[in-house]
């Protein structure tokens, strides 16, 4: 499953889309808003996709993923728009036969979408706003 | 020949347009938009490092362009 989406995510219906009986583990990554970003408090986040090429970025993530680490299928969620502080930003989960590579692609996943996929956030403070740069992470 | 730009996320703001179409030439490559670009809204010059997407494939400078093609400008990325 790959979604981009305004709406927040059900953690519990994506992992139960995931379970199968070759699966004997699911990994997940859930990324929040945190509530400070360089000393300063954080109010919201805004986050902006180009949202064709990201969803065809995370559908060859996914794909590269399932090749690499034979894990038997893999979801990735991530919102748009506006999202408060301790809200859901993304989810990667990732089910397997064995706990291994399902941490190892959710692990990858994770990574590759950090580095690749055209996303952007924007951190509201109340000294104003500001792009977040790749190099800060 | 005629090509639609998106800008976004920082890119976006500068720029103060979401998407564009320009009129150029016959055989352009993504160098020769880069330029007309540039040359429409200075600011692109100091906005830092950005990628090429044609049609949503990241690009290099020597990509020759086609009518109706779909380049974006896409500033370095921070999602996850």
């Amino acid at each position: 499953m790959i979604k981009i989406t305004r709406a927040d995510f059900s953690v519990d219906e994506v992992i139960q889309s995931l379970k199968r009986k070759e699966v004997g583990g699911i990994v997940t990554f859930i990324g929040t808003v945190r509530g400070e970003s360089q000393g300063q408090p954080i109010e919201r986040l805004e986050i902006e996709a180009y949202e064709e090429m990201a969803l065809h970025d995370l559908e060859d993530i996914r794909s590269k993923a399932l090749e690499k680490f034979g894990v038997e299928d893999a979801a990735i969620i991530h919102r748009v728009g506006p999202i408060r502080v301790s809200e859901n930003i993304v989810l990667i989960a990732v089910a397997a036969a064995h706990r291994e590579e399902a941490f190892e692609a959710c692990r990858f996943i994770l990574e590759e979408v950090k580095r690749l996929v055209p996303i952007w956030k924007k951190e509201y403070t109340p000294k104003g706003s500001r792009w977040v740069e790749e190099e800060e992470r | 020949m005629k090509v639609t730009v998106r800008f976004f996320a920082s890119l976006k703001e500068e720029v103060g347009l979401e998407r564009e179409e320009l009129e150029l030439g016959e055989g352009p490559a993504v160098a020769d938009l880069l330029e007309a670009l540039i040359e429409a809204h200075p600011v692109l010059r100091d906005s830092g490092k950005f990628l090429i997407a044609v049609n949503g494939i990241r690009s290099k400078a020597d990509r020759r362009l086609e009518e109706g093609d779909i380049v974006a400008l896409l500033p370095p990325v921070s999602g996850g």
